[in-house]
């Protein structure tokens, strides 16, 4: 239609200034898509993370930090707990399995954790899904290592890499355990969860290579791999476990007594409720996330509609052009809300690609330092339509101008008095 | 026959209590050519309004090609404009975001049979905007770029096509030198020659009545100025 036409080659004219509006519509766009998508991304990877776990114990500090730190390898803990307690919990009678794990070590960016065969036979994930093997098994030598899928894929390794463990999160030449070489034995399937990025060692594969260290450096006497492998490699402490119940109703009543513990204090979590507790936290934040978002498309649309009113005067002379040829005044007025519509159109196409764009370049950043795992999908039904109320609102706020511009061209006619 | 034919016609302004223009008649045959001399201020653009069906009369009767623009409703009046009338501002006539052509062809968008009387649009523009020696480099040029006088030109290239019965020009070349002044009236004249159009010219220069078959002063058309 010749309206059309005509708005799409008047906003391109003024390409310069509607663009800046359009950038700043797409900004929001991208802001409003962005936080929807991480709310409703980071609760679905958060809730499949762990399943079928009971019980998360460590030594006592917020449960928060205790879940964040055992389950998704954020943070880190501050105290470990002894082995003896691990050992004695483990041997309760309500206790049907546990799995130990020992935190701090990494490798290339990557944790490393310590834990022990039980990991790959009761650690379960997402719709209750086991732990699957791509290649290769489970540990069974001092030496051995079994890795996630993310970093078999990201540093290229396959079955019998050598890899030198780091001590602590930051790999310097001093804090190299490089005289105890691991091999990959195992490769493990992918799941959408930490445990893609992590690399699995024994609790005696822990104690091994700490066996010189003290107190975080190496000592003088250097203990060899060979000489290490003979040693008693028991463990004295471990970061924290998980345990499984024979019976759901002893939940409760194996959690109070574990937190008053009296051995060393303990805490003892339930996943699910503390999930629960820190989403608490996390959906206020999201609610104000959104309402900023929102206040900047507001703010985006009324950019557009500042260019739109500031030359509504300047084009009262293409208006009366168009009057003699013919055009209706409401017309006039419909071609400025079309531009408007162009305009928003065009914001939220380049926000759409700036939100998927923007996705792309922070997958690996978000699973690295967050644990979440986002999946880049088409849009859903409820972003469909945030998009459509910013269309709705940009022509809502264009009725200003296009009223304006029907109103002069009502006034003016054919010879335009400026 | 009878392309225009005005009968005591009053008009004024919404908020006025006062006429701004009286006309009690004014008649205008086909293949006329009239020319209304009268001072800026003199109502000269509110009777092109009324002719072009811009605005329609408190009182009176406007009939244009044996149409009583004052039956119709505005969206109809817009139509019976798009189709019949070619209008010529004193400037500023084209639209800066279309082309040369676009700008020649806007009036065969606004109405169909006007459309179908131009037939082939892209030769009849062509052809148009040769006779009115509008050479073919500057066809790809941004409006902004031609002169005065082409741009002058070029509008009556638009309110030219599609053959209209009626052209009017409101002081056409106000903004024109001496030189295309004159090349811009014989262009002007040899195409409405060749259509056996009416064309209404409104200027305050008397000097140019000399091409006109009837010359009308506004001020002696206006009654309001009679009575004053």
């Amino acid at each position: 239609m010749i309206l059309i036409k005509l708005a799409a080659k008047s906003a391109w004219n003024r390409k310069v200034s509607l663009s800046l509006a359009m950038v700043s519509i797409a900004i929001s766009i991208l802001l409003l898509l962005g936080v929807d998508t991480i709310r409703k991304q980071a609760k679905n990877s958060f809730i499949n993370t762990i399943s079928q776990t009971d019980l998360i114990v460590g030594a006592r500090s917020g449960s928060v930090n205790l879940l964040l730190y055992s389950v998704f390898r954020i943070g880190n803990a501050t105290n470990n707990m002894s082995y003896q307690s691990y050992q004695d919990i483990a041997a309760m009678p309500q206790v049907k399995w546990t799995i130990p794990i020992s935190l701090g070590d990494s490798h290339r960016g990557f944790r490393v954790m310590g834990t022990n065969q039980d990991y790959f036979r009761y650690h379960h994930y997402g719709q209750q899904q086991p732990l699957l093997f791509q290649q290769g098994q489970a540990f069974d030598d001092v030496y051995d290592a079994v890795i996630g899928y993310e970093v078999a894929r990201q540093l290229n390794y396959q079955l019998g890499q050598e890899i030198i463990i780091a001590h602590g999160l930051v790999s310097t030449a001093f804090s190299l355990h490089d005289d105890k070489p691991f091999k990959v034995v195992g490769i493990m399937a992918k799941t959408g969860t930490p445990v893609d990025r992590t690399i699995h060692i024994s609790l005696r594969g822990i104690e091994a290579i700490h066996v010189d260290w003290q107190t975080g450096t190496r000592s003088a006497i250097a203990v060899s791999a060979d000489q290490a492998r003979t040693m008693d490699l028991q463990p004295q402490t471990i970061t924290a476990f998980m345990l499984g119940l024979e019976r759901r109703i002893d939940t409760f009543r194996l959690q109070r007594q574990i937190n008053q513990y009296r051995a060393e204090p303990l805490l003892a979590i339930l996943p699910g409720s503390t999930l629960a507790e820190l989403w608490q936290t996390v959906g206020q934040f999201e609610k104000i996330l959104m309402i900023i978002s929102s206040l900047v498309l507001v703010s985006g649309l009324i950019g557009l509609l500042t260019t739109l009113l500031t030359t509504v005067n300047e084009r009262r002379r293409e208006m009366a052009i168009l009057r003699t040829v013919g055009a209706h005044t409401y017309h006039i007025g419909l071609l400025f809300t079309l531009e408007a519509l162009l305009v928003v159109a065009g914001g939220c196409g380049l926000g759409l690609i700036l939100f998927y764009v923007t996705q792309i370049l922070m997958q690996p950043w978000l699973a690295t330092s967050y644990g979440l795992y986002l999946t880049i999908s088409f849009l859903d039904v409820q972003q469909w339509l945030i998009l459509l109320i910013a269309m709705i609102l940009g022509v809502i706020l264009s009725l200003l101008p296009a009223w304006l511009a029907y109103h002069y061209s009502l006034q003016d006619g054919l010879m335009v008095k400026i | 026959m009878t392309a225009i034919h005005l009968h005591n016609v009053q008009f004024r302004w919404a908020a006025q209590m006062q006429n701004t223009l009286y006309i009690p008649e004014l008649s205008v045959q086909r293949g006329d050519k009239v020319f209304i001399q009268g001072h800026s201020g003199s109502g000269k653009t509110t009777l092109l309004n009324l002719i072009a069906g811009i605005h329609c009369p408190q009182q009176g009767k406007v009939q244009v090609l044996d149409t009583d623009l004052t039956v119709l409703s505005a969206m109809q009046r817009d139509r019976f404009r798009a189709q019949h009338l070619g209008i010529i501002f004193q400037q500023f006539n084209l639209l800066p975001y279309l082309s040369l052509l676009e700008n020649v062809q806007l009036p065969c968008q606004f109405s169909s049979q006007r459309k179908a009387k131009a037939g082939n649009i892209m030769q009849t523009s062509l052809h148009l905007l040769d006779e009115l020696q509008i050479a073919r480099s500057m066809l790809h040029k941004p409006v902004n770029t031609l002169s005065v006088g082409q741009q002058q030109r070029v509008a009556v290239a638009r309110a030219l096509i599609g053959q209209p019965e009626i052209i009017i020009a409101d002081e056409p070349t106000s903004a024109l030198d001496t030189e295309n002044r004159q090349r811009f009236l014989d262009l002007l004249f040899s195409e409405i020659e060749q259509r056996a159009s009416t064309l209404i010219f409104v200027s305050h220069d008397p000097s140019l009545a000399t091409h006109f078959s009837t010359h009308i002063q506004l001020a002696e058309l206006n009654a309001i100025t009679l009575s004053v």
